[in-house]
This record gives structure tokens, C-alpha cells and sequence, in this order.
């Protein structure tokens, strides 16, 4: 149980695809400005990811090497069309507002990432809790993102209100940045920071190091 | 000397090992504002310069002086003016303030200038002491001296703020300039965006309504117009020029941001920047020149829609913060190019940008800020292309 | 190893993976599109109501809208037309040359581009079965975009009862404040037309209310110049002769 445990939890801080391999960003600037919104986006790409994880892990043993990268696109782009036409059906105005964003989930490189690195060579229960793993770990900074760009950019969470705005007779000045895409980058910048102040292990090496000053001998 | 031996004889106590080692670039910061430090070259190479980091920035520092006396004097004198017309007064703390040390009428200058005090120096104070704390506490954590840059980030970002900004926001405006535009990058001598203008437009998308440049900034409740800028924009030059006239802008008789208005009073400071050689006269004469080539050509082109493209080159200068940036803002050594060719491409760059933003864009009125952001992220590239032709020529010269 | 990289296999495994997808995603989507299709007129029904300022929450959408009619009206002769094919979208038509005209540069103030030949409009029927309101689809460039809405009139075909826009990427907190429930609860009462011409305008800044043109004025979108003169210019387009104004009249005088 405890193998599971770590394949579940590792990718939520410790290798988080999002913070530390900087996966899968551009959703996650175009996503976030409402919670609710952001939470259907997790959940289709969790499911997606580890049940992509778990179709391509059970044939793993059958598909060619030379057209592995294709037949694994090929599930992810029908589980991808699958959520995308349940989300049609069953939440029609959170699927307007994802938009193009839940069909761009086949392009998500966690999604294939973890199909190639992981899928392709391990068993498929391991593979699906990866998958579901590593969805959390994007989950957790995309919610991040999202209660602080709907609570302080608009002033509500879940679309209530949580801080009544002054053009609605409140007293809250909303941060209109919040509300643009570029903030998602500064915000997941900051997680990041936080996060590599809590685990220095993640933070990368340098690309050079300064030369030591030197003191040249008097009159040398 | 009495505090010199003060300092002496704590000094131990923040050396390494001491109680608050710690707090070493505090006593450092408290002992050579006083006292010129002691530590002498010792080696072989000597730099023949007093001019040291501290003393750059204080020059700027006084540097905008002028602008900043001047633009409150203005502040009051705009404000004051509107109330000769309504009778209004302030409330408040600023009110009482007021009543018991100045007064509204505009023809007195100490009336004038102790009331734009009262807007500005609050904004200045927060400006100070929220980044100082940052300037501080990063000193502290990553071990470094607190260096006077920071006098100079500050009094910069104060002076590109409209006069009726929320002490808040002036708070949370330079927190993002200090930490996202500077500290996060190691500090300053490392920042690739001038921290200043990082805050003001942190501010700017932040709460746009308030802070964009198309109404104007006085301090009078319920009394609001249309910048310079927005009024071409909107309406073309002649009704620019009905309200104001050349030389009112030139010497600032206008409404705006505190330390902006005048383009005389900037020049007098661009004068001692330039002089002194803290500023290269090579970015400035190439945004100058930018604006120049530009808003001409502009009007050669002329444009049946938008009255913005009559604007003539010496209406870009003396409206909105042209002046402003161009001596101030543009020619941050941190950010700005190093080389000289480059700095050349690098002022061009922002003279085409700004007005290039504030003609043909339909949604900023004002552009310097964004185009000196925008310029900041090319200057090293510019950089890179000088040395990589200048290796090119020498190499040359060799085979 | 081998036995998977052979000629045969490879084919076997992507005719096999293709057959099984396919499946999945054509019974997914074969199963899934009723409801996707009743989604899609509710939310374009939803967006009706409110624009129309009709919206009650708490009701179904469906019972509100039945006391709505949908019509058809020819902006060429100003009448109502019937001959329509059956799920007519006006905002497809106005992309397809053969059913829509080309605005020519100086009549076009909304920067529409092409117009519809035939418009899709809501008239509301009232208790007594009388006409009370008529809904319009009004569009027109703001500042970065396209805000596509509509615009509810009473009976007189004068007074405001209602506008607001389902589809725009104004800037948030600017022109974004076009979805402004407090911005729009100032629309109904306004006048349209005073002496035959299109009156309504945004102002920049508050209106008067003491003013005597305060009836054929809005208050304007704080910061946001260009939005305001893009709602001012649609209206003025969309009410105007290129728009519904001969519909109107023929409305009026019991001729449509």
C-alpha cells in the first residue's frame, strides 16, 4: 500500500508537473480566473491522465515501438473528446467557458508525459494512481491559482460573493490584473518560490557560478 | 564623535557571531549614512572615481527634486483652483491640516505647495517605509548590504502616482515593484525591469478604472476631465489647445501625476543627471529622437479617424510623462543597455514605442511606461548584438 | 520484441485501437447529443431572458419562455417573413453571402461588417395576449471585440426595457463592466428616438439627472472610452434605417 501512497503523493509537492518539470502551463493561465471553472478543468484532466495512464499501461506489452507515440495520442484524444462531450451535456455553460481549453487537454504534456515515462513501463493499477497522482499535483496548483485570482480579482469564490465589490455597493476594490492571464504567472512563480523554499532539493542547479573575488598581492 | 564610538561599540555585536549578526546590513546601512566606510582598495587595480553606488543614487535622488517641489506646489495650485470656482474644501485630517497651517488660495504659493504636501508626502511615506521593509528584509535574508537604489525606486514611483492614489495601493504597488521587479531576480545591479515603473504598472492593470490615464488626477472629490492625452485622443489637438496652451504644459500648469506635470522642472533635474553623466545622454537623445522620427512621420501620414496622429512631436514632449521617463525612468543604468550602440537602439525603441502606444493603440492614452517595460526586456539583446559584432570586427582584424 | 515491431502487428494494433475508439467516441457522442442539443437552446433562451431583463431565477427557463415568440423579420422590406428554413441562426447567415449584404464602410458605425437579410427576433406576449416587449439582436464592435446582445423595447417601440450582452472580451473591470447588473438596471425607461432620430447615447461620465436629455442618456463605462462608444454606436446602427427602424415604424402602424 505504501508504493501506491507514494506514486499518489509524490507529484503533489515533491515532483509536481506543474512547479517543478513546468508542465501543462497554458491552461492553467486560461482557466483560472474562476474557481469553479478550474475545478471541472482538474477533474477532466486527472480522469484523463489516469485513465489514459491505465489503457495505455494494459497494452503496453502490445503496442510497437514505432508507433507507440501515436496509439497513445490516439486514447488520450477519445478520452479527451469523451469528457469534452459529457461536459456539453451535462455542464453546458462551464464547458462554453472552458472552451477550446478542455479539446487542448490532448496537447497537455502531463497527459503524455506520464504515458510515455510512466505507463509504458509499469504495471496498470500503478499507472492509474500515477495518473491520478499527477492530476492532483496539477489540481493543487491550478486551485491555488484560482482562489486567489477569484477571491481577490472578482471578489467571490464559486461565483458567491466573499468580499462585496465598490461597483456593487461593497467596499472591496477588485485587482483587475487578477482577472488577466499573465497574473496566473506570477502566482504560479510564487508557488513555485514557495515551494523550493520548503524543499531547497528542488531548486535547480545554477547555470554558472561566479568566479571568487580575488586580492592581488600588494605590488605584484 | 560621540556617535562614532556608539557605532564602535555595538559594531561587535552585529560582526559575524555577534548577538544580531543578523541585522548586519541594518548597522551597516545606519553607519555609512553617517561615516564613509573603512574599508579601502587594497589592491592593485584602483578606480579613480569618488562616485560610488550611494552617491549615484543620491544625485538622482536630489535629481527629482525639482520635479517633486514643483509638482506639489501644482497639485495644490490645480486643486485650489477648482475650489475658487466651487468654494469647496477638503475633509478630514488633510482639512483640518489645512485650515491650521495654509489655506485655498491659489495665488499663494505656501498655500499651494503645503496642500499638494499633504497628498504627496503620505504616498511618499508608504512608498518608503513598504519598501523599505522589503529592501530590509531581503538584506537580512540573503545576506547583502541595503543599498540606496531603493531611495531612488521610491521617489520615482511616488512621483509617477496620481495624487488621490489610496495609501493602499501605493503599498501593494511598490510590494510588487521591490520583490517581483527587483528581489526576485537577485537584487539590484540584476533586475532586467526598472522596479519603479514594475509597480506603477502592476498598479495600472490592477485597478485600471482608477489609474489608466484617461481622467485626470486632482485632488477634488467629484471633479474629473480628461488628461491631455485622452483629449487629443478623443478629440483632436484643437481641443487640446483650447484648454491648455503650449507653454502651461511646459511648465506643468496641468493636471496629472505629482512629479510629471513639468516638463521644465524634469529638465532642470535631467540637466544634473546628464551633467554629472549618471544618465547617458545616449538614451536620452535616442528616445528624443524616436519620439521625434516618429510622431512626424505620424503626421505626414495624417489619419481621418484618429485626431492622435496630428499630435506634433513637441506636444509629445510636454504632455503626460514623456519628460518624465525619457530623463528618469529610461535611463536607469541597472536596466537600461550598456553598450553605446546599443543604448542609441535601445532609446530609439522607446520613443517609436511610446508614441507608437499612445497614438495607435485605442485602449492606453499614455504609452512611456509600457514602452520603457517594453524597451528594459530588449536592452540585453541589444547588448548581445554590439559585443557579437564588435567580437566579429576585432576577430577580423586578426585572421 | 520483434514480434511487436513486424509489419503485421503494427497494423493489427492500430486497426484494432481505431476500431475500438472510434466506437467509443461515436456512441459518446450519438448517445449524448439530445441533451447536448437542449442545453444549447436553453442557454440561448437563458440569454434572451436576461437580456431582456425577464430572467426570474428560481422559475424554469422553459416555462418563462413561453410566453415568447420567436419571429422573423426581412430587414430589407422592414416586415415579418416566414419563408425561413427551419433552424435559421442569423449570426451564421450574416457570414454567408447569399443571405446577407455587405455594409458599406460609411454606413457601418458598429463595424458589423455584414448584416442578415433576415433578423431573428422574440416578440413577449403579455397576459391579455397582447404584444409587450420585443426583443431585438443588436452586435457591434466595442473595443476588442465583437459584444453580441440584445436590446428589449416595449410595446411603443421606443422605450427601453432591457439590453445586455451574452458574448464579448471586453476588458475585465472596464468595458467587462457592460455585465454590470447596476449599469444595466439603468436601461429600462430610456427613450430611443426623439423627432425620428436615434437619441440614446452613453455619456462620458454620470448623466443629470435634472437634465432634459436625461431620458435619452446612460451613464458611461468608467475608464472605458471606447466600450461606451461602441454600445452608443450599435444602438444607433442597429435602431437606426440599416437597422429596425422601418420594422418599427411598420410595427407602429399595424403593417408588419
Amino acid at each position: 500500500m505504501d508504493a501506491v501512497k507514494d506514486t499518489l503523493t509524490t507529484p503533489i509537492f515533491k515532483n509536481n508537473p506543474i512547479a517543478l518539470q513546468i508542465l501543462g502551463i497554458c491552461s492553467a493561465l486560461a482557466v483560472t480566473s474562476s474557481l469553479q471553472v478550474t475545478l471541472v478543468m482538474c477533474i477532466a484532466l486527472t480522469s484523463v491522465t489516469a485513465f489514459s495512464n491505465l489503457f495505455i499501461s494494459l497494452i503496453r506489452k502490445h503496442i510497437p515501438g514505432s508507433i507507440r507515440i501515436i496509439v497513445q495520442m490516439t486514447i488520450i484524444a477519445s478520452l479527451v473528446i469523451l469528457v469534452d462531450e459529457v461536459l456539453k451535456a451535462v455542464a453546458y455553460d462551464i464547458s462554453k467557458q472552458l472552451s477550446v481549453f478542455v479539446g487542448l487537454i490532448i496537447t497537455n504534456c502531463i497527459v503524455m508525459g506520464r504515458a510515455e515515462a510512466y505507463a509504458m513501463k509499469n504495471p496498470p493499477v500503478d499507472s492509474f494512481f500515477d495518473g491520478i497522482g499527477n492530476g492532483l499535483g496539477y489540481s493543487v496548483v491550478l486551485i491555488f491559482v484560482a482562489v486567489i485570482r477569484e477571491l481577490f480579482g472578482a471578489g467571490k469564490l464559486f461565483g458567491f460573493e466573499i468580499l462585496p465589490l465598490v461597483t456593487e455597493g461593497g467596499w472591496y476594490n477588485p485587482n483587475g490584473l487578477l482577472l488577466l492571464p499573465p497574473s496566473a504567472f506570477f502566482l504560479i512563480g510564487l508557488f513555485i518560490w514557495m515551494l523550493r523554499a520548503w524543499d531547497a532539493k528542488q531548486v535547480e542547479e545554477p547555470d554558472f557560478r561566479m568566479a571568487k573575488h580575488t586580492v592581488a598581492e600588494e605590488g605584484a | 564623535m560621540a556617535l562614532r564610538k556608539l557605532l564602535d561599540g555595538v559594531e561587535h555585536h552585529f560582526q559575524e557571531g555577534g548577538r544580531y549578526a543578523n541585522f548586519y546590513p541594518l548597522f551597516e546601512a545606519v553607519d555609512t549614512i553617517f561615516y564613509k566606510p573603512s574599508s579601502v582598495t587594497r589592491s592593485t587595480a584602483h578606480v579613480r572615481d569618488g562616485v560610488d553606488l550611494k552617491r549615484i543614487m543620491i544625485t538622482v535622488w536630489l535629481a527629482a527634486f525639482p520635479a517633486m517641489f514643483y509638482g506639489m506646489y501644482n497639485l495644490g495650485y490645480q486643486a485650489n483652483e477648482v475650489f475658487a470656482v466651487t468654494g469647496g474644501s477638503v475633509d478630514g485630517w488633510r482639512g483640518a491640516l489645512i485650515s491650521l497651517f495654509g489655506g485655498y488660495d491659489s495665488g499663494n504659493i505656501w498655500h499651494n505647495l503645503w496642500f499638494g504636501a499633504l497628498y504627496f508626502v503620505p504616498i511618499y511615506a508608504v512608498t518608503f517605509a513598504v519598501g523599505g521593509f522589503w529592501e530590509v528584509l531581503f538584506a537580512i535574508k540573503r545576506g547583502h548590504e541595503i543599498n540606496e537604489g531603493f531611495f531612488v525606486t521610491s521617489i520615482l514611483f511616488a512621483l509617477v502616482c496620481p495624487p488621490d492614489l489610496p495609501l493602499w495601493q501605493a503599498a501593494l504597488g511598490i510590494s510588487f515593484g521591490i520583490v517581483i521587479g527587483k528581489e526576485v531576480f537577485g537584487g539590484t545591479g540584476k533586475n532586467f525591469l526598472n522596479p519603479a515603473l514594475t509597480g506603477r504598472a502592476f498598479l495600472y492593470f490592477a485597478y485600471p478604472a482608477q489609474l489608466s490615464g484617461d481622467a485626470v488626477w486632482t485632488a477634488v472629490d467629484g471633479y474629473s476631465g480628461a488628461t491631455p492625452l485622452g483629449l487629443v485622443a478623443a478629440e483632436g489637438m484643437t481641443a487640446l489647445q483650447t484648454q491648455y496652451t503650449w507653454l502651461d504644459a511646459f511648465i506643468g500648469q496641468i493636471p496629472g501625476s505629482i512629479g510629471e506635470t513639468s516638463t521644465l522642472m524634469v529638465m532642470i533635474g535631467g540637466a544634473i543627471l546628464l551633467l554629472t553623466r549618471i544618465a547617458s545622454w545616449r538614451v536620452v537623445a535616442g528616445v528624443f529622437l524616436g519620439m521625434f522620427v516618429f510622431s512626424s512621420f505620424l503626421n505626414l501620414v495624417g489619419s481621418d479617424s484618429n485626431p492622435a496622429f496630428a499630435m506634433p512631436w513637441f506636444w509629445h514632449l510636454v504632455v503626460g510623462g514623456f519628460a518624465f521617463g525619457m530623463f528618469f525612468m529610461a535611463t536607469d543604468p541597472v536596466s537600461a543597455a550598456m553598450t553605446d550602440t546599443g543604448r542609441w537602439a535601445y532609446g530609439i525603441l522607446i520613443g517609436v514605442m511610446t508614441v507608437l502606444i499612445r497614438v495607435i493603440n485605442p485602449a492606453f492614452p499614455e504609452g512611456i511606461m509600457l514602452a520603457i517595460l517594453f524597451a528594459n526586456l530588449f536592452a540585453p539583446l541589444f547588448d548581445h548584438f554590439v559585443v557579437q559584432s564588435n567580437i566579429k570586427r576585432r576577430l577580423a582584424r586578426v585572421q | 520484441m520483434s514480434s511487436n515491431d513486424s509489419i503485421g502487428k503494427i497494423l493489427k494494433v492500430a486497426f484494432a485501437l481505431c476500431i475500438v475508439c472510434s466506437v467509443i467516441v461515436s456512441t459518446a457522442a450519438v448517445v449524448l447529443k439530445p441533451s447536448q442539443e437542449a442545453n444549447k437552446s436553453l442557454d440561448r433562451k437563458r440569454n434572451i431572458l436576461q437580456a431582456a431583463g425577464m430572467l426570474q431565477p428560481g422559475v424554469s427557463v422553459d416555462e418563462q419562455f413561453s410566453v415568447v415568440e420567436e419571429r422573423f423579420v426581412d430587414m430589407r422590406t422592414g416586415r415579418f417573413t416566414d419563408e425561413v428554413a427551419s433552424g435559421y441562426d442569423q449570426r451564421a447567415a450574416a457570414k454567408d453571402p447569399g443571405q446577407s449584404r455587405d455594409v458599406p464602410g460609411e454606413e457601418d458605425i458598429a463595424k458589423i461588417g455584414r448584416q442578415a437579410n433576415i433578423a431573428q427576433i422574440y416578440m413577449v406576449r403579455g397576459d391579455g395576449g397582447d404584444f409587450e416587449k420585443i426583443i431585438l439582436p443588436v452586435h457591434g464592435y466595442g473595443l476588442w471585440s465583437t459584444l453580441y446582445g440584445f436590446l428589449a423595447l416595449e410595446a411603443d417601440g421606443n422605450t427601453v426595457a432591457g439590453l445586455g450582452f451574452y458574448e464579448h472580451k471586453e476588458t475585465p473591470g472596464l468595458g467587462g463592466e457592460v455585465d454590470n447588473p447596476r449599469w444595466k438596471a439603468v436601461w429600462p425607461g430610456k427613450q430611443v428616438y426623439r423627432d425620428g432620430e436615434v437619441s440614446l447615447k452613453l455619456l462620458k461620465g454620470t448623466v443629470d439627472p435634472a437634465s432634459r436629455d436625461a431620458d435619452w442618456e446612460v451613464d458611461g463605462l468608467a475608464g472605458a472610452t471606447l466600450t461606451s462608444r461602441g454600445v452608443t454606436n450599435l444602438i444607433t446602427y442597429w435602431l437606426g434605417e440599416d437597422g429596425f427602424a422601418p420594422f418599427l415604424a411598420n410595427l407602429r402602424n399595424g403593417d408588419a
